[in-house]
């Protein structure tokens, strides 16, 4: 009934009771840096970030941070801070790990199961996508917001979903039983939108609003097993808490898939970009190793920017997914955090630059999209989930000299917005959610900014044709959505 | 060692968060006969000015702004008891109780605007995460806050932000604290609509907004003050 991995989660959990004593604060402003910046160093990594070419094509460089970071992985652990102890990991068992890794993981059930691959940079299999991340959305949105959004089979693969904003009416608190209640209330939503969009097999990476155990606990049991995932974030590289602990035991005990990840801060603890992709990498091997994660969902965020599409993160975060990708077999989910909103060019060309990243340095699947940041409730549409899917699997098996040549030539579109950037409009003012059609706005923006990368070299039209959507309009590249 | 280079070393030793050597050239400052607004402004507050400016170009990170938030605090604390009652009553920044609002456990950018409050010259009072209305109420009674600081990455936690509001109204004492509230989902207009004091863009415009609502006095009248250094 309980396998090999309920027992090193165990093993982990008994760590986190006996492994060193430290405070916090030591941890955080003296161990980490100054570990950190000790290893770059040792490795010459220091000064590696490289602004006019964002994504990396370097395999030695990558090398050199994989093994950095496995270094760096032995040296320090995860902190628990529950116990405020560290929880170190042999060597043995990081290779133990990678030895009894699984070469797939199956997601979902019937003509909806999709199968994820580890994948190396410049892989032609074509990664997975899971839409939405969690936006809020009005409670009356969400079913047919949805179902739009998992329209395509060919481009959205799994359901993780918007977050409710209300439910029943009432405005819910984390860490509370209206959080409970939630996590099985939208659990039953999911369940009904993927029926009715003709999916009711299509994988769900647990409750979207879930932001406690809490939630997680009240919808774990409706979506049991049949390749459902369940979703544990730590709070921050190389750190863990009880709850992540909690969320893990509760997906083992409905028999879903794990994915744990941890966000790596440019500017955070771990300093500069450099600092940022070497923590990103020792999160990508601790985390299977301790936290037992089917796969991991940690990338490099830049903390002045409230994102990641800028050129210190595209670059942390490509060099950093391709160390583990050439070395390892880990599979890993990499998100990318679009500040630019629903129907504006930003959100588009953040999403290109950070997806056709991604997918050329090996990650094996995403969750999208952030539109707006994430700041806004019903700032949120099908079509950014849709655009996601295009780029994201579009751009498997190009060259990543390739995509970085088209990379250096999108960043200076929307760069210098970055620290304010466009809030987009409300999915009232540019989708139609009872056609499940974007309105002829968004339809003419976004087939002229996907016109305009196809003409940068972005390969758009060959993954899919030019009519994965529906019928080709008038002539060449217009699609009808 | 002249007046002068007492002081250029404070303001090193603060900027790189050496707290026991910068206390001990302050005290080396009051020997050599240096007047405490003078260490405290063309010395420490020199050393606040470097570490701000190298975090904003990327050039520090928050590991140095903890350490020099710290060692700001331990020569304000040194500087101020040597000072007359007037003197570090004109001089003190403000009192800011701080902390991630209950559920949430990503309090990074909220440890940025904790440490350039520190850095800037405010005493601290960090809660922590996931902490609950009534802590930030009873640490805001204990200490005597001027302001109290809520950040939120989760939008299922903002609701616990107009709880806090609703909190200091139940308990008649809005008119004692200004509230200001920030991170990820927290918007001007959310902020509005809860009627809080304050909402800045980022941790630096976060420095200036508390420094004018401790200026302007006066919480709970009702109005928010925005201040967003990307506003066009």
């Amino acid at each position: 009934m309980y396998n090999y991995k309920v027992q090193r989660l165990l093993n982990n959990l008994d760590k986190a009771y006996i492994g060193p004593v430290l405070p916090m604060k030591e941890w955080d402003t003296k161990i980490i840096p100054q570990t950190i910046k000790a290893i770059l160093k040792k490795h010459g990594l220091m000064g590696t970030l490289d602004m006019e070419n964002p994504i990396n094509c370097d395999d030695d460089l990558a090398d050199a941070f994989f093994k950095a970071g496995w270094e760096l992985a032995l040296e320090l652990g995860m902190y628990c801070e529950d116990t405020e102890r560290v929880i170190k990991i042999t060597e043995d068992e990081l290779l133990e790990c990678i030895r009894d890794y699984q070469a797939v993981n199956i997601l979902g059930e019937g003509q909806d199961q999709v199968i994820m691959k580890p994948r190396r940079p410049e892989d032609p299999y074509q990664p997975l996508v899971a839409a939405s991340l969690g936006i809020v959305c009005s409670e009356e949105n969400y079913l047919p917001l949805v179902q739009g959004i998992v329209k395509y089979p060919k481009l959205v693969d799994v359901l993780h979903g918007p977050t409710l904003a209300t439910v029943f009416g009432r405005t819910f608190r984390s860490g509370t039983p209206y959080e409970t209640l939630m996590g099985n209330y939208e659990s039953h939503l999911k369940k009904e939108a993927l029926w009715r969009a003709g999916r009711p097999g299509m994988a769900c990476t647990g409750v979207a609003g879930a932001v406690t155990e809490y939630g997680h606990l009240g919808g774990a049991p409706e979506l049991a097993g049949r390749g459902n995932v369940t979703m544990s974030l730590c709070p921050v590289e190389l750190k863990c808490t009880f709850s992540n602990f909690h969320r893990i035991m509760q997906g083992l005990n409905y028999g879903h898939k794990l994915r744990v990840g941890a966000f790596s801060y440019i500017g955070g603890y771990a300093g500069p970009a450099e600092g940022a992709a070497l923590a990103c990498v020792a999160n990508d091997l601790l985390i299977p190793t301790i936290l037992q994660s089917d796969y991991t969902s940690s990338y490099v965020y830049d903390i002045q920017l409230f994102g990641n599409c800028g050129r210190k993160a595209v670059w942390a975060n490509s060099v950093s997914i391709q160390a583990i990708s050439r070395n390892t077999g880990f599979m890993r989910n990499k998100i990318v955090n679009e500040t630019g909103g629903p129907c504006t060019e930003m959100f588009m060309y953040e999403a290109a630059v950070g997806l056709m990243n991604h997918s050329v340095s090996g990650a094996s699947k995403t969750t999208q999209p952030r539109s707006a940041g994430g700041r806004y409730t019903d700032y949120i549409t099908p079509v950014e989930c849709w655009w996601s899917g295009d780029v994201f699997k579009s751009c498997a098996g190009m060259t990543r000299k390739d995509a970085n040549e088209i990379a250096k030539k999108i960043l200076p579109k929307y760069e210098e917005k970055l620290g304010a950037p466009d809030k987009g409009l409300p999915i009232s003012e540019c989708f139609d959610l009872v056609k499940q059609q974007p309105k002829d706005n968004y339809i003419e923006l976004f087939n002229r900014v996907r016109n305009e990368l196809i003409d940068l070299g972005m390969p758009l039209d060959k993954a899919f044709g030019e009519t994965y959507m529906g019928k080709v309009s008038n002539g060449r590249r217009t699609i009808v959505l | 060692m002249a007046k002068e280079e007492i002081l250029k070393r404070i303001a090193k030793l603060v900027a790189e968060g050496d707290e026991e050597e910068a206390v001990q050239a302050v005290k080396e400052g009051f020997a050599a006969g240096l007047d405490p607004l003078v260490i405290l402004n063309e010395g420490a507050a020199k050393g606040m000015d470097i570490v701000s400016e190298q975090y904003s170009a990327g050039e520090a990170y928050l590991p140095e702004l903890v350490l020099s938030g710290d060692t700001m605090s331990a020569v304000i604390e040194v500087i101020f008891a040597n000072m007359s009652k007037e003197q570090a009553a004109a001089s003190k920044q403000g009192v800011i109780v701080i902390g991630q609002a209950k559920g949430d456990v990503h309090d990074i950018g909220k440890n940025v605007v904790a440490a350039l409050l520190s850095v800037n010259g405010f005493e601290v009072h960090d809660l922590g995460i996931d902490v609950t209305v009534k802590s930030f109420y009873d640490k805001a009674q204990e200490v005597g806050a001027d302001i109290v600081a809520i950040s939120t990455l989760l939008t299922t936690s903002l609701p616990y932000l107009e709880d806090t509001a609703r909190y200091l109204t139940d308990t008649n004492t809005r008119n004692k604290y200004q509230l200001i509230v920030g991170g990820g989902p927290v918007t001007p207009e959310f902020a509005k609509k809860i009627g809080a004091d304050g909402w800045a863009r980022n941790a630096f415009d976060c420095v200036e907004l508390c420094r004018k609502l401790v200026a302007k006095g006066n919480p709970g009248a009702g109005s928010t003050m925005i201040v967003d250094s990307e506003a066009v």
